[in-house]
């Protein structure tokens, strides 16, 4: 993906992820309902952290560089 | 059975290991050995100073009191993570850029490197923390009352100290601790490599104490199914009904400002970063650590709420749970990492605000007092920097155990935690606007601030005193002198509201509020102009796009004098290496940046300016540079003054256009009188040589009549082919002739001789007032009876009065020679008055019927006189009559 889409990207994954736990999306799971034992919304909480957990990790490789990021060397003293 | 004296030593020994892990990363960094300090994942496993003892025990806590809402805490600070590269990217980067040493010194530098408001700032924190540290030594005190014995153990009490004395000494022995630990030296960027190391490790340990625990509670609960099932049984709301609420929402706002806002954050994330692109791992790497540390809180607070006794303290389950089943030596690990937690939490908080203490507050009063120069040996600044910082950090903690001591009765956790998160949440709009907006100014960010500082002492600080003081429960209940809109928990009427949603929203929302509209109703100095650029504009400029803000005359010599005190010998040689002549402003620019890295932006700037003089002119230069506002007024300016140039241009010329229009007409009218007035002798010339030729019976007195008139009509023409040809030879200069002395009365007689037949014809009077005895000018005789005769006879011709009257009068006196011709004729009308000495003008009004000139009379004779070195003009007259009046320079 060009530098852009890529920015794009990652703005929009953080909007996503402050509409996924928030309500109402949030509030939908709540069904009383269990899924290997556990509350489905607490299995729905932690699979979207994971979510985006793997989605910055892909970003966090891919976003661009800037060669002059690198700060100038410590310790001279 | 583990007693207090081993669990004390295994504290004691674990803060050795610590210390000696800090003291062989130190060194090892400081030979630049460890690279892998400085990797990613030592960032990341930092950055987790997040988790306290408020995650390690009061998360749980939180789990078996209100169910999911733990989560929030955790997040929050996941989706500022993930979104990494738009917020903290940019601090990282413009802190590196301005060696920023604290987020006082951040706020403080965006806004024009103000003093005051890096104190406010700072006053706020330290205030804001209290309760956070009050919350570390509440769950160390706890845990090892818990794991020491009292509660469910009676009988093995810590040999008669009660709780205030053991947090007491918890208090002192973390002070001690910090102080030895964080304030060895002074870094010139503020990096602390082995504190960072020794916090890494301290990550590991919690989290494995951590997930120790929680793999202990699903094989002794019999796994996740089970756990859940049992808590259902025993009638625990396990599906956190409602939990998804308003106060859901305004606890995930609160951790996310948290993780940006907090000292101890903004030290570890942003101040200790080496290297920005860590944040591409820390990005997923810290919610992966957060995601780890919450994993398995829920399943332990459920498994504790159905195997406890009724009445524990689900805030120490993770230590109560492995004791009850005589797991001891997992306890005490529990113990361990729960220590950990609390100790990092200590050491890198306390460090961050001692920065800050002394950055912002000792270094400007002591270079106020010592107008900068009291401390004048080579140490000197760099021992006052340590022992203010080691003092800060004795009262940070004392702070903290006041606070636990006047809010002993409360007893969970995470609601203290709380209150310190909403405290340092204040920064949050402050901080946004730095990075973002541009005209956000000083006054707004130091009112925001404090604005919202009062909304939340007034609503969130002061309530957790409720229990100690019968004046805060009174205020709680009543509202203060009765007014019920003001009570802290429920402001402006806002009833049944949670108490944390009040506060949150009502602080941030004033907070922003004023920060908005202060900023849009002032404006900024050109100081802060100049780095709300540099904020703003992060990724637009290049690097080297920096102005010098300080320039001036400053010796070498001056300026190594400043460096060496604050830096030490070492550092400023090698910063100094090499240097001669005069400093160019770059390099007074990097030495204030280097400056800055040890007691903050605005004491450098401050502490420079007194050494480089000229500090006034070069913000004079900075508001050049930077103010488009003067820019645009100038260029307004210049706008206007040629536009109004522009105008008067205009309207010369349309006067010229004017001018110029009358004079064509005229000119038409002339011309096609000059062709009328060549056609008619023409006319008459051809006619009569025609009747001369055909008609043979013409007496021969008829015969010398015609041929008279032809004689005279051909003169006519040729006189006014002359009055047209001299005309423009006049123009064009030539017909010279050279002035010579003359006696201009003898031109008068000969004039009048010549007109009085005229005027004889007209019947008219020719009078002859005043005349001066005689009078010597430069002119031609010729010419001047040339002129009078034009002005006389222009007299009578154009006189239509019943008794006309010309008059002619002369004078000499104060050098000139004057002579006048007056009428009483019908005048010349004021519109015309410019215009008759023109070419081709002639007097339109008064009705005459035959003009006998060509209108050139009046131009040809001013050109006359002006080769004379004289004047003709038009004497300013009222009613009837005109008077031309010829002045000449006497001899």
């Amino acid at each position: 993906m060009e530098r852009r889409k890529l920015e794009s990207a990652a703005l929009f994954l953080s909007l996503l992820g402050v509409l996924l736990i928030l309500p109402p999306l949030a509030v939908v799971f709540q069904l009383e309902r269990r899924v290997f034992g556990v509350p489905l919304e607490v299995i729905y909480l932690f699979v979207c952290w994971l979510g985006l957990i793997a989605a910055a990790f892909w970003l966090g490789r891919r976003l661009p560089r800037e060669p002059e990021a690198e700060p100038p060397s410590e310790g001279e003293g | 059975m583990l007693s207090p004296d081993v669990v004390i030593a295994v504290a004691i020994g674990y803060v050795g290991l610590l210390f000696l892990i800090a003291y062989v990363s130190d060194r090892q960094a400081r030979n630049d050995k460890a690279a892998f300090l400085r990797s990613p994942f030592i960032y990341t496993l930092a950055i987790s100073v997040y988790c306290t003892s408020w995650t390690f025990y009061g998360a749980v806590g939180s789990a078996a009191r209100s169910g999911l809402e733990y989560l929030a805490i955790y997040l929050g600070p996941t989706l500022v993570f993930i979104g990494w590269w738009f917020v903290l990217r940019r601090l990282v980067r413009i802190s590196h850029n301005q060696r920023i040493t604290s987020i006082a010194d951040l706020l403080s530098s965006r806004f024009g490197k103000s003093s005051r408001l890096a104190v406010l700032i700072t006053i706020i924190a330290v205030i804001g923390i209290a309760p956070y540290i009050a919350l570390q030594l509440k769950a160390v005190t706890s845990s090892l009352q818990a794991i020491a014995g009292v509660g469910e153990f009676p009988g093995r009490t810590l040999r008669g100290i009660d709780e205030v004395g053991l947090a007491l000494a918890v208090a002192a022995g973390m002070a001690l601790f910090t102080i030895l630990f964080g304030t060895r030296n002074v870094d010139a960027k503020e990096q602390h490599h082995g504190v960072v190391a020794a916090i890494a490790f301290e990550a590991i340990v919690k989290l494995a104490a951590l997930l120790a625990i929680g793999i202990f509670v699903i094989y002794a609960g019999g796994g996740l199914e089970a756990i859940f099932s049992r808590a259902e049984a025993a009638g625990i709301d396990i599906y956190s009904t409602g939990n998804f609420n308003d106060r859901w929402v305004a606890m995930n706002v609160l951790s996310a400002a948290a993780i940006l806002c907090l000292p101890r954050q903004f030290q570890i994330t942003v101040v200790e970063n080496s290297n920005e692109n860590h944040l591409r791992t820390a990005g997923w790497a810290f919610p992966a650590y957060l995601l780890l540390m919450s994993l398995f809180t829920l399943p332990i607070a459920l498994f504790g709420l159905t195997s406890m006794p009724a009445g524990a303290n689900p805030d120490m389950f993770v230590l109560t749970l492995p004791l009850s089943a005589g797991q001891e030596g997992l306890a005490l690990f529990s113990f361990i990492g729960g220590f950990s937690s609390a100790t990092s939490m200590i050491i890198v908080e306390s460090i961050a605000l001692s920065i800050m203490v002394s950055n912002h507050i000792v270094m400007p009063i002591v270079l106020r007092v010592t107008q900068g120069h009291g401390v004048d040996s080579a140490r000197g600044v760099s021992r006052l920097l340590l022992n203010s910082r080691r003092f800060s950090i004795a009262l940070i903690l004392l702070l903290g155990f006041l606070y636990f001591y006047l809010t002993r009765d409360s007893d969970a956790l995470a609601p203290i935690g709380l209150i310190s998160f909403c405290g340092v949440a204040q920064f949050l709009p402050a901080i946004i606007a730095a990075l973002f907006w541009r005209e956000a100014s000083l006054k707004a960010a130091t009112a925001a601030v404090a604005v919202g500082f009062v909304v939340w002492a007034w609503s969130s600080f002061m309530p957790s005193f409720e229990s100690s003081s019968p004046l805060v429960a009174r205020i709680m209940a009543e509202g203060p002198w009765g007014l019920g809109w003001l009570r802290p928990e429920a402001l402006f009427g806002v009833e049944n509201i949670d108490p944390l949603v009040n506060v949150v929203f009502w602080s941030l929302f004033l907070n922003t509020a004023t920060l908005v509209v202060v900023s849009l109703l002032t404006s900024q100095s050109a100081l802060e102009r100049v780095q709300a650029a540099l904020f703003t504009d992060l990724f637009r400029r290049s690097t080297t796009g920096t102005p010098a803000v300080i320039r001036g005359s400053a010796t070498l010599e001056d300026l190594y004098f400043v460096a060496q005190r604050v830096l030490g010998v070492q550092r400023a040689e090698t910063l100094f290496g090499g240097m001669a002549g005069s400093p160019s402003p770059q390099f007074i620019d990097r030495l204030e940046r280097e400056l800055a890295g040890s007691i903050g932006a605005a004491s450098a700037h401050v502490m420079l300016s007194k050494v480089v003089s000229g500090d006034a002119v070069s913000l004079e230069e900075v508001f050049e540079m930077a103010g488009e506002t003067r820019q645009a007024i100038a260029y307004s300016q210049e706008l206007e003054r040629t536009s109004s140039e522009l105008r008067s241009t205009a309207q010369k010329l349309e006067e010229a256009n004017v001018q110029l229009r009358a004079i064509d007409t005229e000119k038409d009218e002339f011309l096609s009188q000059v062709s009328h007035e060549v056609r008619t002798p023409m006319t008459s010339i051809r006619s009569f040589s025609e009747i001369l030729l055909e008609e043979q019976k013409l007496t021969a007195d008829e015969r010398r009549r015609f041929v008279r008139t032809i004689h005279q009509e051909s003169l006519r023409l040729t006189k006014l082919l002359d009055d047209i040809l001299g005309m423009s030879a006049l123009d064009r200069g030539e017909r010279g002739w050279d002035n010579v002395p003359i006696e201009a009365e003898g031109s008068i007689d000969r004039a009048l001789e010549v007109c009085s037949a005229l005027a004889q014809q007209r019947r008219m009077q020719l009078s002859v007032g005043s005349r001066a005895p005689s009078a010597m000018i430069s002119g031609e005789p010729d010419r001047l009876c040339q002129v009078l005769i034009n002005l006389i006879s222009n007299a009578i011709k154009y006189n239509d009065a019943d008794e006309p009257l010309v008059e002619v009068r002369s004078r000499t006196g104060r050098g000139r020679y004057t002579i006048e011709v007056q009428d009483n004729g019908p005048g010349i009308a004021r519109a015309e008055r410019k215009l008759i000495f023109e070419k081709f003008a002639r007097g339109q009004s008064g009705g005459v019927t035959a003009p006998a000139g060509a209108g050139l009379g009046l131009a040809i004779s001013r050109q006359l006189i002006e080769r004379m070195n004289g004047r003709l003009e038009l004497l300013p007259g009222s009613g009837r009559g005109a008077c031309f009046r010829i002045t000449l320079p006497l001899l």
